[in-house]
């Protein structure tokens, strides 16, 4: 599951608002990389252009040396590209268990004509991702709201299933915006056990957080953007300590 | 007897078309109102296959629902890459164009219609096997129709209407789904249609006109948008309350103005008093049968 992604030169703007200037960012695998920075600093932007939501101006996204640029979102998400929303976004017509059904690499419906005609191999890889889906449930401690429809969940519930979700395609590189936010207790513990567990697995992550004690317990290094910049990186704890930084976030 | 036949055969195509109308625009969301034109191309396809190339009537139906399956992937392709609201504005201007070509060239009959289609089964089998065929036509594509929409496509549909970023996010085509969804919904209404030709045997372009599509998405709504027996209770309220009216004993003069009542009255009606149709949706996709759930 071991990846690695490179981001070289990523340009984009929005009318005269820069959300990215010439942005470079390397994710190893089995690293956690903490992106820090206040509100309108151009993470969430970041993750739409890597997840090929939004398109750069220019700039390069490779995923274990596969250029992604002139792929559509859902093919890098088949390549081993995951994220999760800063909103959660489940859909609330499907139960937990579906949501996560949704989400494998290989989906029974992909090939829309096969699976009308041969339902039974339909079935059969629906059983695998079954399989698939009821150990990702046992990771993120759900398994007691298995059947209950996303929209009844409570929000910390939401967010792992967020999470759960975008492991059911066997990420290779996981971009997390948020996980934390609105989320504590329990599912607090769960989401930092799961990315460790991923780390060990050689996933390369991305983490977008504003839960200091959770960067810092996490990352093993931290990126400061603002404006659309990287303006600096290196350890947490530096990042964190440097005055100037500490300025940006919080303001003058 | 032959009217009753011919109600029922109406009956049962308007079943066809009302369940492969809410397979689009229900349960996939496509929203588009130009079902009929699809309808008319698998009639008009079938019909002059059969009638001027001498194809057989039994090979010709098929390739009826192919050739309306191909144009609705023309229509659908360019616009759902777009967005999705493209689809009903190129749709209607499909079935609009679609129609005056029918009207204004010679070899579909033009606007006076297309006369001597082949007859099938019933000169050799009698009406009843073509009732019977038709309503075999109508119950197969419920059942079909009912196993998509709580399949893994129909769960695929159901998230796509939920959250179509969060859906692609997941690695899943949306726009191929959507496609492949309205080229399946546009397929089974040429079927209808080419059924409709060969036992009528005699087509007009008005038949396929906005107004149909409006009765359409009335049976669709009134009945009961995205389920399986909506449409079907629809597809028979709105054809069998219109025949049923004109056996009161009331003068044509009232007669026609107050058929047009119905269809605009009733979904009005249930605007108001009941949005969701007849039968309702459930809030949650249920899957058909999953092995070892909770």
């Amino acid at each position: 599951m071991s990846g690695t992604l490179k981001v070289r030169g990523l340009n984009k703007s929005f009318g005269g608002i820069v959300v990215a200037d010439t942005i470079d960012l390397d994710l190893h695998a089995g690293k956690v990389l903490g992106l820090i920075g206040p509100n309108g600093a151009g993470k969430t932007s970041l993750f739409n252009l890597i997840s090929g939501i939004v398109r750069p101006e220019s700039g390069t996204v490779e995923l274990d040396d596969k250029m992604l640029n002139r792929l559509a979102v859902h093919k890098r998400a088949r390549l081993g590209l995951s994220r999760t929303w800063q909103h959660v976004r489940l859909f609330p017509s499907l139960t937990v268990l579906d949501n996560l059904l949704i989400a494998p690499r290989e989906y029974s419906a992909d090939r829309l004509l096969s699976s009308l005609l041969l339902p039974a191999r339909s079935a059969r890889s629906e059983e695998g991702t079954l399989e698939r889906a009821r150990g990702v449930l046992t990771l993120t401690g759900l398994e007691s709201v298995t059947e209950t429809p996303a929209v009844d969940l409570t929000y910390g519930q939401q967010k792992l299933v967020g999470l759960a979700r975008a492991l059911m395609n066997e990420p290779r590189c996981l971009l997390l915006d948020e996980p934390m936010a609105g989320v504590e207790g329990q599912a607090y513990d769960i989401i930092k056990k799961v990315i460790r567990t991923l780390t060990d697995r050689g996933v390369a992550v991305c983490v977008v957080e504003h839960n200091v004690a959770f960067i810092r317990n996490l990352c093993d290094e931290g990126v400061f953007m603002f404006a659309g910049k990287v303006l600096a990186r290196g350890s947490v704890e530096d990042l964190i300590a440097d005055p100037r930084l500490t300025e940006l976030y919080f303001g003058t | 007897m032959d009217y009753i036949y011919s109600v029922v055969i109406l009956v049962g195509l308007s079943i066809i078309l009302a369940s492969s109308f809410n397979l689009s625009i229900g349960y996939g969301g496509l929203i588009s109102i130009a079902h009929p034109v699809f309808y008319a191309i698998g009639a008009y396809a079938s019909a002059l296959l059969s009638r001027d190339a001498g194809v057989p009537v039994v090979v010709s139906i098929f390739v009826g629902a192919l050739v309306a399956l191909v144009a609705s992937v023309m229509v659908a392709l360019p616009s759902l890459r777009v967005s999705g609201d493209y689809l009903m504005i190129a749709s209607i201007g499909f079935q609009l164009g679609v129609l005056e070509l029918i009207k204004n060239v010679n070899w579909t009959g033009g606007a006076g219609g297309l006369t001597n289609i082949p007859a099938f089964i019933a000169p050799t089998f009698g009406r009843e096997a073509y009732v019977l065929l038709v309503l075999i036509a109508a119950a197969l594509t419920i059942l079909i129709i009912y196993r998509i929409a709580h399949g893994p496509i129909g769960r695929a549909m159901s998230a796509m209407r939920d959250d179509e970023l969060a859906f692609m996010a997941l690695g899943r085509n949306a726009t191929s789904l959507k496609v492949g969804i309205f080229a399946l919904g546009s397929g089974i209404a040429g079927f209808a249609g080419a059924l409709y030709a060969h036992y009528f045997r005699y087509l007009t372009p008005e038949q396929f006109d906005i107004l149909q599509s409006s009765a359409l998405l009335t049976m669709v709504v009134v009945g009961g948008i995205r389920t399986a027996w909506g449409p079907v209770i629809g597809a028979v309220v709105l054809q069998v309350l219109p025949q049923a009216i004109a056996f009161l004993d009331l003068p044509t003069s009232f007669l026609g103005p107050l058929q047009g009542l119905l269809f605009t009255g009733l979904v009005l009606i249930f605007m108001f008093v009941r949005p969701q149709g007849l039968v309702s949706a459930g809030a949650v996709w249920r899957p058909l049968r999953r092995s070892g759930a909770a």
